[in-house]
């Protein structure tokens, strides 16, 4: 990411709208352009000074017929612990039934955010 | 087996019901498909007051398409929050089960009469069902490499991004070590994230196109994000390998999308992945006889989302391709409640109004209007990336301005939806100039 450069040109991904942004560092913080929400300024803040993401993955299944459960983060985490995350669940074997919300691994890797399963398996 | 050779002997000329074939069951709205569009559908339909509604599914679970988008971005129009496809094919699916609708799976629609005669092939058999109204929500399928014509050897190793999902997310298979994608859909780019998420490396993704065809958030958090090259105005011109796919060979295009003599190279690879556009799937529609745009795929409708053949509705990709769920979703719930109005016997004018695209605008939905009609929603996509352009929805007699608005960036992989407020008395246009 150009996370140096003096403009910072992002595309706002909290919504399907996709607002794009124009971050430039100054003396007294970040001038952001082009958000047409106030969530624009709260990502481009983020987005610039410390990256967040969500994942999703599948898991095996035991106990059912469904192969896989599809899991995700309860809320977004540093963008750097999607790989160390994605390495813990890849050690999850659940066992069914699982409910959709159910916490899988709580506060992962000490992140503050859970994984947790996004479907109902019987 | 006796029944569906039945259908196979008609055939299209002589469709009308054979005494052996009857007596159909009567619904007030039947639903062709469980995906986002036809689970809002029904509920629309049965909150509009319909009494006995019916949802058929091909398939043996409910959700569509979502069941394998465990990707979040779901659920921000319609739950306000951000959430993953099979969360939102459950909630949806648990405000149906709650709704008093009948949902049939494992159950495909064989044939579907301008009368509205559905021939279904059930898990219970062959039977009739004949419809008060019909709602069409049978979703988009892929195009593939035949379609394209990528030239070459017919290796293993090459999948629509679609399937290569539902084997990835469903049914736990991987597909490859080292992939390519070609087509910069959303679909695609979502792969993109996800095969690298499964340690399978993405070379990188060709797009034919000056620009990305996929949502610009995709760009940035499923290759920006793993530094996957995405090479715009290229495309693949040779795939390579006797069983398995060995290379493929990419190329940069001109401004015709011819690819360029000398700008060829070879990309080592064992899977291709195409992400090359989605198609409206309307066999259906196509038996029952109705219209069908060239510039959407899907059917022509009024505003009130019904095709040419009076009590046949149609809404979500089967009409036109939407990028974003919950919209189809919003299509859906519209549908259904027009539907049920359809079924009580509330009818309505001949919509005789057209609707057409301007300067810029691929197409805009719907494509016919009663007069009078205000207050109703209107689609439209650009052709190309336009910048601090207006929008402006004209009459064509009389010049008036229906709606108008700034928009700093329209981009094609973005479907707008605006509000046409004035009462309409005439043909419109919808144009966008810079």
């Amino acid at each position: 990411m150009s996370d140096h450069s003096p403009v910072d040109r992002l595309t706002c991904i909290l919504c399907p709208v996709g607002c794009e942004l124009e971050v430039r560092r100054t003396e007294r913080g970040l001038d952001i352009q082009g958000h047409q929400c106030e969530k624009g300024i709260e990502f481009a803040t983020e987005e610039v000074l410390y990256p967040k993401r969500n994942l999703a993955t599948s898991v095996p299944v035991k106990g059912s017929a469904t192969r896989l459960v599809s899991v995700r983060l309860s809320d977004r985490a540093a963008r750097e612990m999607i790989f160390p995350i994605l390495a813990e669940i890849a050690k999850l074997r659940p066992e069914a039934p699982i409910r959709r919300g159910q916490v899988l691994i709580a506060d992962v890797l000490g992140t503050g955010v859970d994984v947790i399963a996004t479907r109902t398996v019987e | 087996m006796e029944a569906m050779s039945d259908v196979k002997r008609q055939g299209v000329e002589n469709r009308g019901l054979s005494p052996r074939e009857g007596p159909a069951r009567l619904y007030d709205v039947v639903v062709i498909g469980g995906g986002p569009a036809g689970l809002a559908a029904a509920l629309g339909a049965r909150r509009a007051g319909a009494k006995d509604v019916l949802l058929i599914e091909r398939d043996k679970r409910l959700g569509g398409i979502l069941n394998q988008c465990i990707h979040d971005g779901f659920g921000l129009f319609l739950y306000n929050e951000t959430i993953t496809g099979p969360e939102y094919a459950e909630r949806l699916i648990e405000d149906v089960g709650r709704g008093g609708i009948r949902c049939e799976t494992g159950a495909m629609v064989l044939d579907l009469t301008a009368d509205r005669v559905l021939r279904v092939n059930a898990r219970s058999g062959y039977r009739l069902i004949k419809a008060s109204s019909v709602i069409l929500a049978m979703g988009c399928r892929e195009r593939t490499r035949e379609m394209i014509e990528i030239p070459g050897t017919r290796p293993a190793g090459i999948f629509t991004a679609g399937s290569a999902q539902s084997l990835v997310n469903l049914q736990n298979i991987r597909i490859g070590n080292e992939t390519v994608i070609l087509g910069s859909g959303d679909i695609g780019l979502i792969m993109a994230r996800r095969l690298t998420f499964e340690g399978i490396a993405v070379k990188g993704v060709f797009e034919l196109l000056p620009w990305a065809s996929g949502l610009e958030r995709n760009v940035r958090q499923c290759l920006m994000d793993f530094g996957i090259p995405l090479e715009l105005s290229s495309t693949v011109v040779e795939v390579r390998g006797r069983d398995r796919v060995e290379s493929v060979v990419v190329a940069g295009v001109d401004g015709d999308l011819r690819p360029v003599p000398g700008s060829e190279r070879e990309v080592r690879c064992d899977t291709l992945l195409l992400s090359v556009g989605l198609i409206p799937e309307n066999e259906l529609s196509k038996r029952a006889g109705l219209e069908l745009s060239p510039l959407t795929g899907g059917a022509v409708v009024d505003e009130t989302l019904m095709t040419s053949v009076p009590g046949i509705f149609s809404c979500g990709n089967v009409l036109h391709i939407h990028d974003v769920a919950d919209f189809a979703s919003h299509e859906g719930f519209a549908a259904g409640a027009f539907a049920a109005r359809f079924a009580r016997g509330e009818l309505l004018p001949a919509a005789n109004l057209r609707v057409a695209p301007g300067p810029n605008i691929r197409y805009a939905l719907p494509q016919l209007i009663r007069p009078g009609t205000a207050d109703f929603d209107l689609s439209f996509r650009v052709t190309r990336p336009v910048r601090a352009c207006r929008v402006l929805v004209r009459g064509r007699s009389s010049g008036k301005a229906y709606f108008k608005k700034r928009y700093g960036r329209l981009l094609p992989s973005e479907l707008q939806k605006i509000k046409v407020r004035p009462a309409v008395e005439e043909d419109l246009e919808v144009e966008c100039r810079e």
